[in-house]
This record gives structure tokens, sequence and C-alpha cells, in this order.
């Protein structure tokens, strides 16, 4: 096989090789080279059709009754069902009381760490979850399915299973109808709770049929996992958000849900059937801060986020925005604090030079001055120090 | 020699001249180290920093207002 190869061809190939050895799919060997005999199998069935295994899922036969699904329909099902989670972390600081998402989508946002109790109150939304709130709906995505499978363990739920079931659900066909017979338990137990993700749509809990939405069958391709919000008709879809030098900032949009996420880290002032104005002032900006969000995701999300408009200008955002949103973020960090001891007066310079080599060692000094003869040690090294010094006087 | 217990402040000296400032209302400075450094007593902190983000406050204008 090796012969084959030409000279320039060479390091593509053993790239390759490298790659698929990674993966599993070749055994690493120099002599032959081989398909692992599992993925050759399963490579087999999944070429020809997905033998009785189902692995793209089994469409269910036609009937008449469900002529009034289309695709549509799921859409607007899937985003209404996402946006909801997505708003009710938003807005669960502001004291309004948005529609609730199910139980258990509750359940996994507290487990997630995106959302915490604090005593009886409500849930709260945390740094992270702020975090989350600025990232694209893809990460967003994948970011709650890897909490939920994190979770299978403990629900008793087979990981394989759960894993497969997402990943056919990926191949799957939008708009298509399928049957949940050939699905193991744990998979008919996982229904429920996609429905509440809105990745799956069925017409009763006790429905033998199911249809993906967008959301599920985007899980593992690169197209966009939401159609165009159903409230941005107004607004060019890929980006909405017009920010001056002046530091103003005109978003074209209606909808709720990014209307609230701007007003996590802008001062909003006006309000229009279709465009929302503000400001970023160096208040709003303190308050995203203040809140976890960093300065960089507030600017990534302004750049994803950037209206066609924008697109003609390089760079991109106004460079006196940028930096200044910096600027703020570095302000908050002006005094940094450590606890520990000072050590001082030391009789002589040799004594001086021996416990602060010794302390340099343990990697605890924090800041020294030969001249003052002192040093400061951080708090974790001051017994070892002090154990050192009475150890030495002991001696002598 | 001696150990003293406090928190070790790492600042730009203008916040520096604002502590050494706020010092003298009330004394909570163990050590001025150099520039950059400060020794302050342990249990001031909170109270140290709240009363910095006040002062720095001041000088700060919005357009808000």
């Amino acid at each position: 096989m090796a012969a084959w190869v030409t000279r320039e061809g060479k390091p593509i190939y053993t790239e390759a090789l490298t790659t698929l050895a990674k993966l599993h799919i070749f055994p690493n060997s120099a002599i032959k080279l081989a398909v692992v005999p599992t993925f050759k199998t399963s490579f087999r069935q999944a070429i020809t059709g997905g033998g009785t295994s189902g692995s793209f899922g089994v469409p269910s036969e036609k009937d008449d009754k469900q002529s009034d699904v289309d695709i549509e329909f799921l859409d607007v099902f899937a985003l209404e069902r996402w946006e909801t989670i997505l708003h009710y972390m938003v807005s669960s600081g502001s004291g309004q009381n948005p529609t609730k998402p199910s139980v258990r989508v509750l359940f996994l946002l507290q487990r997630s760490g995106l959302m915490t109790t604090v005593g009886q109150g409500p849930l709260q939304i945390t740094s992270t979850g702020f975090q989350f709130l600025l990232h694209s709906p893809h990460e967003q995505l994948w970011e709650l399915l890897l909490q939920y499978l994190h979770l299978t363990e403990e629900r008793q739920m087979d990981l394989v299973d759960v894993l497969g079931f997402l990943f056919m659900l990926s191949t799957m066909e939008l708009g298509r109808e399928y049957s949940t017979e050939r699905l193991s338990k744990t998979q008919t137990a996982m229904l429920e709770d996609l429905v509440d993700y809105g990745l799956i749509w069925r017409r009763k809990p006790s429905s033998k049929h199911f249809h993906p939405t967008r959301l599920a069958t985007t899980l593992t391709s690169s197209s966009p996992p939401l159609p165009s919000s159903i409230g941005n008709r107004s607004g060019p879809q890929e980006g909405f958000i017009v920010l001056e030098t002046n530091y103003r900032i005109y978003a074209y949009t209606d909808n709720p849900l990014q209307t609230a996420i701007l007003n996590l880290f802008v001062a909003l002032k006006y309000r229009f059937p279709n465009l929302v104005v503000g400001a970023i002032t160096r208040d709003s900006v303190k308050k995203a801060l203040l809140n976890g969000i960093s300065a960089d995701q507030i600017i990534s999300y302004l750049m994803s986020h950037a209206h066609p408009q924008m697109r003609k200008n390089n760079p991109l955002l106004p460079v006196t925005v940028q930096d200044q949103i910096r600027l703020w973020e570095l302000e908050k960090n002006r005094l940094k604090s450590q606890e520990g001891y000072l050590y001082t007066s030391f009789a002589s310079q040799a004594d001086y030079d021996f416990v602060l080599n010794y302390a340099k060692e343990l990697g605890v000094v924090l800041w020294e001055n030969p001249v003052k003869r002192c040093f400061f040690g951080s708090l974790d090294g001051h017994a070892n120090i002090r154990g050192f010094i009475e150890r030495r006087t002991g001696a002598s | 020699m001696r150990a003293i217990k406090g928190i070790l402040f790492t600042c730009d000296p203008a916040v520096k001249q604002i502590l050494l400032s706020m010092n003298e209302k009330s004394s909570f400075i163990i050590e001025d180290l150099d520039d950059h450094h400060l020794v302050i007593k342990a249990d001031e902190e909170y109270r140290v920093r709240r009363e910095l983000e006040v002062e720095l406050e001041k000088n700060t204008y919005s357009m808000e207002s």
C-alpha cells in the first residue's frame, strides 16, 4: 500500500491514516491496512439501508390524518419551545414572570449550573448561564445535550442508546414522520425529554409516531439549527445589530428574547415595532461584568449578530467601542488581593536569604524586597515556613 | 524576625495614592511596600474595597445623568 503513494502525497497519506487510527476505524499497523471488523459490518449495513437495526430511524406509513403537519408547523414548534427556555433564563432575575418550561427542563438547567436557587426562592440565572445565552444556538443546544448525557447515568439510562438516538435524529429527514416501534426502552423515555427541548414533536404523549424538528435534524450539520425567528420578519435573519462609534446601538428586531439578551449589557432607550435603540454605557457594561459576562463575550456577540450593513466596515465593530468595553473590564480589576504573611525584621542578610530561598522552593513568595529585607508569602506556605524557622532556631 | 498576617494588595500607583489618603482617616495599612504593593489588615479588606469603589466612582461621569 505504501508503494502506491508518491513522495508528495506522503504527508497527506500519513495524516489521513493517523486520523483514521484515532477514530478507531483503522488499527495502527505498519504492515497491512484493514478496517476494524465492527466498523466494517456496521458501515456496510448503513450504506445498504440500515438492515433491521433502523439506525436512520424507521419512517412510519403515511395515513390521511397527518397532512396538517408541515415543516413550517414544526419550525414554529421548535422555536417556541427553545425560546421559552432561553427567555425563562434571561428574565429570571428581572422579576418578570415568563412562561415556565417543564419541570424536567428546569431540573436540567439547575443541574448544569446554568441556574440556581437562592434559599427557597425561585430559580436564578448564574454567571455561566449568562455566558450560555450569548453563545450561538448550535453551541447552546449541544451544551444542554451534553449535560443531558451526564444525567443519563444517574437516571440509569444506557449512554450508548442515548447517543445512538441523538445521532439517529440528526440523520432524519425534516417533515417526515417516524415510528417509535423499534426504539429501545431508554429511547422511548428520551422522547418525552426531547419534546420538552423542542427537538421532536408528537401528536400526543402516547402517540406511536414522532416528527423530528429542525433542531434535531441539524445536530451534526453546519446549517442553522433554528429557522429564521418568527418574530423577526422585518429584519434580515443573519444579523440585526448596528453599532455606532458613539456607543449607540440599533437592533432591528421585535423578538422579545433578543431584546432581553441585549438588555443584559445595553441601556435600552426606545422601542419601536421593529427596532430597539439603546446605548452601551459604562453602567450597562458594568452590570454585565458583575453578572459574570466578560468583555470578550459581549464583543463576540455583537460581532456575530452584526447587521449586513455593518459588514462593509473594517474592522467590523468600531475600535473605540471595543477598546472601551475592554477598558471597563480592566477597571474592575484594578485591585488584586492575596492573603498571607509578611515576613520582616530578619536578624541578618544570611538569615533572610536562607528563609527566602526555602519559601521560593515552595513557590509561595508573592513579593520580595532584598533592600528592606522582607518578603510576602501566601497563606498556604505559612505553616511550612514557620516550621522551617523553628527547626533552624532550635538547631543553632 | 517577625511574621505579620495580612492581605497583599497589588494595584496601580493611582489606586495606591487613594488608599494612602483613605488610610489617614482610618488606619488599615500595615506596611507600604512599594509603588504597586501594600499590606493591609486582614479583616479590613471588604470595607476598604467598598470605600475604594465609592472613591473611584466619583471620578467617572456618565452620559445618562
